[in-house]
């Protein structure tokens, strides 16, 4: 689960994944603003067949919180 | 390698594989694979970027710029609708409107919008955002006064477009607007007055009157295609309410499909002919096998989907589509089977040319196309047959393939949903082509009687008709210039509104070239624009479609430009040959009439000019010209 997430992350975001970490978050990666985060929402979605509600994702500010809220779901 | 495992595995290395090799189009035929059915975003991003590092300036890729202005955030649709023009020769730049400024972009002459010079304009704008009191359930009828609202909505749009139109001769394309989800009165709606649904169709009708009285404004018929998905698919509430962007990502690929069939007329990529399997294509079962009498085509089932598929393709040709025939039979069991079932819709007078034999499909294909000269890349081939549609694939990957699914209840879905066939106007020259081309065999066949070549074009007893851009012949000549690649020497394409802009300057000759022969009146089959400077004559755009190549109507062209340029005072006439792959037969067109090629040429062009003082170039003697341009 956690390679899908960083090849996503880092699709979406235009990063190279191994550089993907804990200290990934929005407030540190420039390209990770209002509209990737979206992007990254639904990307999610997309491979691992779910759907978030509104306060999932706006829980999801970091490559931890990503795993964490995910890993409630499947 | 950009990081995406959820590609499919087979696809992807086809994809890969051709894009390492630099094969332009073989990268959008695999491309095109990866983005069948309900592609992730991931795939479209992938393609994107790809296409952007390895193809940008490539030749066979067509730039086109295209800006979008909307109601909402409709950025979600970038890389699907870059995507998804690649794989169909467009090179798609965008310019983006900030969030809801549609009105500010439009009415401010130094907005973004005009500093980006865009080809194409999509505004997207949600009813509920132009009329919202129409869409509030809380907006009571007889409190809020919706038929006011709506007129004045309608008024709106038709003084942007106006006001757009002053600023930009682009073209535009304009959302129609969705009725409500949910009623305001629930069942009651249609009972008490004029429901909501009523008032946005209202709406939606002034909309469509606006694009009809306009030059270069066309609708998109976005309620059409949220009704086809379903609204309740379409719509994500969820993402309208949190972020704005009301179209859920399943759902946007086939909003950037819909965008891509009026990309794909206005770049002149609109499919010309449609060339069909038999077995099991148009009929059910394998005619070698089962005869004449043991295929399925009638009223009952399989038989039926047959027939309904077989409408479709009738209406195609009835649109201008040419059709053709590529099949393993032997001719004489095809032969029976349209003239004994006693169902059968099309008839064999509905195909241009039939190939019935055992060659290769892409023998018979290479065939069909010399024969009506036409291009492969406007060429469509239907079959049912994996085998068959690789083999073509492979062989002529210019050919767009379609390999129809097992039930032939869903060829009729499958062929129309691409709309590979939609253009952005029907000319009377449509609806007659595919009878044009059989008085072109017609011709031909006299040709192959003929003593000589002077003979042949004496007993077609040609009349070439000179006449500016009339009313009537406004789409026809802006579908030319989008639509002709063979026989034109520079390869300018030009919007109907571009083309009024010219007509109206006092310098420019703009004239549309009619042929009749003893066969039939061929139509409007030429265009050609030249501008007066100085004591120079400079031709900017001369086509002529490849119905009547060869006979030349070219020569009378260049005469015709000769006699108006003295007429002006003109010393010299120029002209400049912009060299693409196709143009060949246009290429030496000055040459041939003794123009002396101009020194230093820019790249990949050639400059000519003709001394008007040695008496210019004379109408062939064989021809009846009637010339309807207004001596200025």
């Amino acid at each position: 689960m956690e390679e899908r997430i960083r090849q996503i992350m880092a699709d979406v975001l235009d990063l190279d994944p191994r550089s993907i970490d804990g200290g990934t978050a929005m407030d540190s990666v420039e390209s990770w603003d209002s509209l990737t985060h979206i992007n990254l929402c639904l990307g999610l979605e997309q491979d691992f067949q779910v759907s978030f509600t509104v306060p999932e994702m706006e829980a999801m500010l970091s490559y931890e919180d990503i795993i964490r809220v995910l890993a409630e779901k499947l | 390698m950009v990081a995406d495992g959820r590609i499919p595995d087979e696809p992807r290395r086809a994809f890969q594989a051709s894009l390492d090799a630099g094969d332009v189009t073989a990268t959008m035929r695999s491309g095109q694979n990866l983005l069948g059915g309900n592609p992730q975003a991931g795939t479209a991003r992938f393609i994107r970027r790809a296409m952007e590092k390895t193809f940008v300036g490539h030749p066979a890729l067509a730039p086109l710029r295209v800006a979008l202005l909307s109601s909402f955030s409709i950025e979600f649709v970038h890389d699907l609708l870059i995507a998804h023009g690649f794989v169909e020769g467009l090179r798609i730049e965008l310019y983006q409107a900030g969030f809801g400024q549609f009105r500010q972009d439009i009415l401010n002459s130094a907005s973004g919008l005009y500093a980006f010079d865009p080809h194409v304009v999509i505004l997207a704008v949600e009813g509920k955002d132009l009329v919202p009191d129409l869409y509030r359930h809380d907006a009571a009828e007889g409190r809020v006064d919706l038929e006011s609202a709506v007129t004045e909505a309608g008024q709106e749009l038709a003084a942007l477009a106006k006001a757009f139109r002053e600023r930009s001769a682009a073209t535009l394309l304009v959302h129609n607007f969705t009725p409500p989800t949910w009623r305001r009165l629930g069942i009651l709606d249609g009972q008490l007055g004029p429901s909501q649904a009523e008032r946005v169709a209202a709406l939606n009708a002034a909309l469509a009157q606006l694009c009809r009285e306009s030059r270069g404004i066309h609708m998109v018929d976005y309620a059409g295609l949220v009704q086809r998905v379903g609204t309740s698919a379409w719509y994500d509430d969820r993402m309208a309410l949190y972020a704005r962007a009301p179209i859920a990502q399943s759902a946007l690929p086939q909003l950037a499909r819909e965008y891509v069939k009026f990309l794909r007329a206005l770049a002149g990529k609109t499919k010309k002919c449609l060339v069909l399997d038999l077995d099991n294509t148009l009929w059910g079962g394998v005619l070698g096998e089962e005869g004449p009498r043991g295929i399925r085509l009638g009223p009952d089932y399989p038989g039926s989907a047959y027939l309904e598929f077989q409408r479709v393709v009738r209406g195609l040709r009835q649109r201008g589509v040419i059709l053709a025939i590529a099949s393993k039979n032997n001719p004489a069991d095809v032969d029976e089977v349209f003239a004994t079932n006693d169902h059968i819709v099309l008839r064999p007078e509905d195909f241009s040319i039939v190939r019935v034999g055992w060659n290769a499909k892409s023998q018979s294909l290479r065939e069909i196309a010399a024969h009506l000269n036409i291009a492969l890349d406007h060429m469509v081939f239907v079959d049912d047959n994996p085998a068959e549609c690789d083999e073509v694939a492979h062989a002529l990957p210019a050919v767009t393939v379609v390999a129809l699914p097992t039930q032939p209840e869903h060829f009729v879905q499958t062929l129309l949903e691409p709309g590979y066939f939609d253009g952005l106007s029907v000319s009377t020259e449509d609806l007659r082509r595919a009878e044009l081309y059989q008085q072109r065999d017609q011709a031909e066949e006299l040709r192959a009687q003929s003593e000589s070549i002077e003979d042949f074009y004496r007993r077609l007893e040609m009349e070439v008709v000179f006449a500016p851009v009339r009313e009537t012949s406004l789409a026809r000549a802006a579908q030319l210039t989008q639509k002709t690649n063979q026989f034109n020497v520079t390869t300018v394409r030009y919007t109907e509104a571009e083309l009024l802009e010219r007509q109206a300057d006092p310098a420019s000759l703009v004239t549309t070239i009619q042929v009749r022969d003893r066969f039939g009146d061929n139509g409007i089959v030429g265009f050609m624009m030249a501008r007066l400077a100085g004591s120079e004559m400079e031709i900017d755009t001369l086509l002529l479609s490849c119905r009547v190549i060869g006979r030349t109507v070219e020569t009378a062209m260049l005469a015709h430009v000769c006699e108006h340029a003295a007429r002006r005072g003109a010393q010299r006439v120029r002209g400049r040959i912009v060299l693409t792959s196709k143009n060949a037969p246009a290429q030496d067109l000055y040459d041939r009439h003794s123009f002396q090629r101009k020194p230093g040429d820019p790249g990949g062009a050639t400059d000519w000019e003709l001394d008007l003082s040695a008496g210019g170039i004379q109408y062939p003697e064989w021809m009846k010209i009637v010339s309807e341009v207004s001596a200025s």
